[in-house]
């Protein structure tokens, strides 16, 4: 017990001493065990909101689509037979299994305007009576009224319109009603994903759009019919066992000979709610696929910042080290101690982590606006807590049990008579750099003397230098997939995913802000040494601390730009298929943009260490 | 026992045979365990006999050495004033260097500080010339080893001065 | 005033004052210093550890700055630089020699002793040509291509005193330069010292080694901050050699 405590009060010392340093330790593992935490928690983001949503509206297990044949070949679909569609209602409200149903509804395809912006929408015909399947709840305004519409909620933040606002459909003016939920299709802008058809033929600028859905009455919705957009029908039904569904569709289709034959009879689409849970929750795995390659990204960056901190701070531990082991501590206890205080932080930062990121996720796991509620607090899990702490615990300890180990180990002597260990000699880069202006030579001969460090230094530069190169190149990639923009509608996937993206780039380049300053500053210590003894010979205070900063510069260079190819690997893996590579302007500005960072955040703590007067330092280091 | 340190202790006031034995020993404390009682009456009847110091008698005690009372003559005077200033090395042992700061300090004669400094002076002065002397021969040779035990006694002596000073900087004696 | 060597006053200071801490914690580490050193002149100055002679050094070398007092080195007022103009004269009028020699050990011997010269901005081959040279005139041109880790106390030192003359420096300014050397290296680098004082270079050595102040022409001893007694130590000896080995005559 006795030693635990000793173990613990030395350690507690250590880290009021090093005050910073623990605080920069903290901030970086804190920031990986929160990106963490919001990685699992999308993860474990369930079907909730779409179950309340389906709830709340009497959402069907079956939405079929049906009464236009959209596969003949032609300027304008062919037409069903009024005869055919009630004989495929009867069909489908006559399966085995099922209780209730609702519709068919007329559904008219029509374009929908609103302030230069211009979507494909379908147009429920509904009467003012409340449907006994798939009622959609209206979050704000009114049901349908002549002249009025309703709009689905996603689709309504996209366009930017709210109760009382005019829009046209097919031509026609009409007031925004109000704006509904359903759980009968998935959200805008996946609802074509399921069963939103559009029967309208249209140029390829729209056709590669997304179907949106409104509700109009059913008068309105007949009326904008046309023979290039014929109405086509859907009908909602409810089952005894919900969980039947899928088997219950296959079957009807199979017993109509296939799902091509189906189509050629007019029969589009029949939709489980499986499906349109799945396509509802699939904006939620858009966003994991972004977040989750950002997470590890962030993770390996912030595991950089640590390695480069408990790396410093080994140097400085060796002395004390020594001193434990002279007075009489085991190699043991002396590691247990230089451990202890990277635990106790990790710890520490580890429930940092699951705090913020339990706050902060319920903004990521929003999703999209076209469900009820929001995922819940996402259960932080016994499993998320677990994985985070081990995460922490493997960061602080990866670092610095290697060191600690060996330094426990190394000769009592050697430690006590230490000074930070002599840099190894480069004879070639010494040669070379007594050719160049000072600050260069002084920068070379500094960072050939600590190529550990450097390469740290460079290694996580390279890692946001890929993060911002996957921006760049997703950027890149949806530019060109949305073809002209003018006028039309942004995907709100593409949207969320391209500000989720930034949010990790703001992560993930204040994480390597933060690196880069601790690298900096561990730099400046390290050369504290050498830069009073260069000030003692007669380089000025500027040249110096230009030096140093050229030591940081110099190794970052390769590391932005390793970062090119890293980043467009990421992005492949991170959202496979099409893949278009960014400009090469775009890369030579992120590349000078990043060396230049550097070199700033490298020059302040230079510039601070070159206020100290020499005598100082060389007074109080030994030979 | 060094004759002219016996005089310097005379130096402030006249005193009886036991006090200047008290005094001494407890200058030298451990150092004078090789000094004997008879020896200071014997010095001190040796510097009668040469007219530096005069011995007299209370009355009503007994004739015995340690109840006389002695006081320096004028050419004892004399005579410690030319020690108190002399600078020549190899000096007097150890104990006698140490009884000549004490009875300067305790007789107000002059401040030990600058006899040290003095003394420091010259034996640097003196060990310039042996260290020339040494750089002037050739590696190795024979008398070069000799010069070396010159130069590393004048630096022990050089130190001990140092912690003399030291020492007499913070004390100033106000006699025993 | 002095003029021992009929000359020039290169280093000079009036009222110098150094002062860490304030009020209770206040410590005065040098305390109203005069000192003027002439050219061609070795200077020591001797005194207890925490006496403030290595920080008269450091202030005289523009390493650190004073709190009052001026400082002239070769007539340019040095107090009133900015540490761009320190370190250009850091660069052309000082060399210093410190107790740890602070040698770089990733570089040579030559590459040590040409680095002011580097520093300065002068040709790497004429840098390199000249380092040789010094090398040489202290002894070590056979060592010229080790690894300080490879040489012994007395030679580090010797390659740091190479270097401190680099730039032919106006005066040589040296803290404890056997502080941390044995008897044999102290004797060595002792010569070295008297030779550079034979050709005329001009020294300001700060030592609690008797036997480094013996070779000064000027010995100054300090005590608390400030000068407590100065002398002059060429002749004048009392003794004789023969005494002080323990012959009687």
């Amino acid at each position: 017990m006795g030693k635990t405590l000793l173990v613990a009060r030395l350690a507690a010392r250590d880290i009021r001493r090093h005050k910073a340093q623990a605080i920069l330790l903290l901030l970086a593992i804190t920031a990986a065990a929160t990106t963490l935490v919001l990685g699992l928690a999308l993860d474990g983001v369930t079907n909730q909101p779409y179950q309340q949503t389906r709830a709340a509206t009497n959402g069907p297990d079956l939405v079929a689509s049906y009464g236009v044949n959209i596969l003949c070949p032609g300027k304008v679909p062919c037409l069903v037979s009024a005869v055919q569609v009630q004989a495929d209602t009867s069909a489908l409200t006559h399966l085995g299994g099922v209780t209730r149903y609702s519709g068919p509804y007329p559904v008219a395809s029509v374009i929908l305007r609103s302030r230069g912006l211009s979507v494909p929408v379908q147009a429920e015909g509904r009467g003012q009576a409340p449907a006994s399947v798939d009622q959609p709840k209206l979050t704000s305004g009114s049901w349908v009224r002549p002249g009025g519409v309703v709009i689905e909620r996603t689709l309504a933040t996209a366009l930017g319109v709210g109760v009382g606002d005019q829009v046209t459909l097919g031509g026609r003016q009409f007031t925004v009603a109000g704006i509904a939920v359903t759980a009968a299709a998935a959200p805008y802008p996946n609802c074509q994903d399921t069963d939103c058809l559009f029967t309208m033929r249209t140029s390829n600028n729209l056709s590669s759009l997304n179907v949106g859905l409104t509700w109009v009455t059913e008068a309105d919705a007949r009326a904008m019919a046309s023979p290039q957009a014929p109405l086509s029908y859907v009908l909602n039904l409810k089952l005894k066992d919900p969980a039947a569904a899928p088997a219950l569709a296959s079957q009807f289709l199979s017993s109509l000979g296939g799902e091509g034959a189906g189509m050629g009879r007019g029969i589009d689409s029949i939709n489980t709610w499986q499906d349109i849970s799945s396509a509802a929750g699939q904006l939620v795995q858009d966003e994991q696929s972004v977040l989750q390659p950002g997470a590890l990204l962030a993770v390996l960056l912030a595991v950089a910042s640590v390695a480069v901190l408990a790396g410093g701070r080994m140097a400085e531990r060796t002395r004390r080290v020594g001193l434990l082991k002279a007075v009489g501590s085991t190699p043991g206890l002396v590691a247990a101690v230089l451990v202890a205080e990277n635990l106790a932080l990790a710890l520490l930062a580890a429930a940092a982590g699951l705090v913020i990121g339990w706050a902060a996720a319920p903004l990521i796991t929003n999703p999209g606006a076209g469900l009820i509620g929001t995922a819940g607090a996402p259960s932080i899990t016994l499993a998320t807590i677990g994985l985070t702490v081990a995460l922490a615990l493997a960061v602080a300890l990866a670092s610095t049990l290697v060191p600690s180990i060996r330094a426990a180990r190394s000769s009592t002597v050697s430690a006590l008579a230490d000074s930070p260990r002599p840099p190894r000699r480069r004879a070639a880069l010494i040669a070379l750099s007594a050719r160049l202006p000072v600050p260069l030579l002084l920068g070379i001969r500094m960072a050939a003397g600590r190529m550990r460090r450097a390469v740290l230094g460079a290694a996580s530069i390279a890692v946001t230098s890929a993060g911002i190169v996957a921006l760049l190149t997703f950027r890149a990639t949806v530019d060109h997939n949305l073809g002209p923009t003018a006028g039309q509608v942004g995907d709100p996937v593409i949207t969320r995913d391209t500000q989720m993206l930034a949010v990790l780039t703001v992560v993930l380049i204040a994480l390597a802000v933060l690196n880069a300053v601790c690298t900096a500053w561990a730099t400046v210590l390290d050369y504290r040494r050498s830069s009073a003894l260069a000030r003692a010979l007669g380089a000025s205070p500027r040249q110096v601390s230009a030096g140093v900063a050229w030591a940081q510069v110099l190794p970052a260079v390769p590391g932005t730009l390793l970062g090119i190819p890293l980043g467009i690997l990421l992005f492949k893996i991170a959202s496979p298929g099409k893949m278009i590579i960014p400009p090469v302007w775009w890369l030579a500005a992120a590349v000078l943009a990043t060396l230049a960072a550097v070199a700033l955040l490298a020059s302040i703590p230079a510039h601070i260490g070159t206020r100290r007067p020499a005598a100082e330092v060389l007074q109080s280091e030994t030979a | 026992m060094q004759q002219e340190a016996v005089l310097a202790l005379l130096a402030k006031e006249p005193a009886y045979g036991y006090q200047l034995r008290a005094r001494l020993q407890q200058a030298l404390g451990p150092a004078g365990d090789t000094m004997n009682a008879g020896q200071i009456y014997v010095t001190l009847s040796r510097l009668e006999k040469a007219g530096q110091v005069t011995c007299e008698r209370e009355a009503g005690l007994p004739d015995r050495p340690d109840r006389k009372v002695y006081a320096l003559t004028a050419v004892g005077r004399q005579r410690v004033a030319a020690w108190l200033a002399d600078v020549s090395w190899p000096g007097p042992g150890l104990a006698e260097y140490h009884l000549k700061l004490i009875a300067a300090a305790a007789a107000r004669l002059a401040d030990p500080v600058t006899i040290i400094d003095a003394q420091r002076r010259e034996l640097l002065r003196q060990l310039r010339d042996v260290q020339r002397a040494a750089m002037a021969e050739a590696d190795g040779s024979e008398a070069g080893v000799l010069l070396e035990g010159i130069a590393l006694r004048l630096q022990a002596d050089l130190a001990w001065l140092e912690a003399c000073e030291q020492y007499w900087t913070h004390h100033k004696e106000d006699g025993s | 005033m002095n003029d021992m060597h009929g000359g020039t006053c290169v280093l000079r200071a009036q009222g110098l004052r150094k002062e860490y801490g304030k009020n209770g914690g206040l410590v005065r580490a040098v305390n109203g210093v005069d000192l003027e050193v002439m050219a061609g002149e070795t200077v020591a100055v001797m005194g207890p550890s925490g006496c403030g002679k290595s920080t008269l050094l450091y202030l005289m070398g523009g390493l650190d700055r004073p709190t009052a007092g001026e400082i002239w080195l070769g007539g340019k007022r040095l107090d009133q630089l900015s540490e761009r103009g320190l370190s250009r004269l850091r660069r052309d009028a000082v060399g210093f020699v410190f107790q740890a020699f602070h040698l770089m050990d990733e570089l040579t011997a030559v590459e040590n002793v040409e680095l002011p010269a580097l520093l300065a901005g002068r040709a790497p081959r004429a840098a390199r040509k000249k380092a040789a040279e010094l090398l040489d005139r202290v002894g070590l041109a056979d060592r010229a291509r080790f690894l300080p880790t490879a040489l012994s106390g007395g030679q580090r030192q010797r390659v740091a005193v190479a270097r401190a003359l680099v730039a032919d420096p106006q005066v040589v300014l040296a803290d404890e330069p056997t502080g941390n050397l044995d008897s044999a290296a102290t004797v060595e680098v002792l010569r070295l010292f008297d030779r550079l004082h034979t050709a005329g270079q001009t020294l300001v050595i700060v030592t609690h080694d008797p036997r480094v102040a013996a070779t000064a022409d000027r010995m100054i001893s300090m005590r608390d901050g400030a000068f407590t007694d100065q002398t002059r130590l060429q002749g004048g000896t009392t003794g004789r050699l023969g005494n002080l080995a323990g012959l009687e005559g």
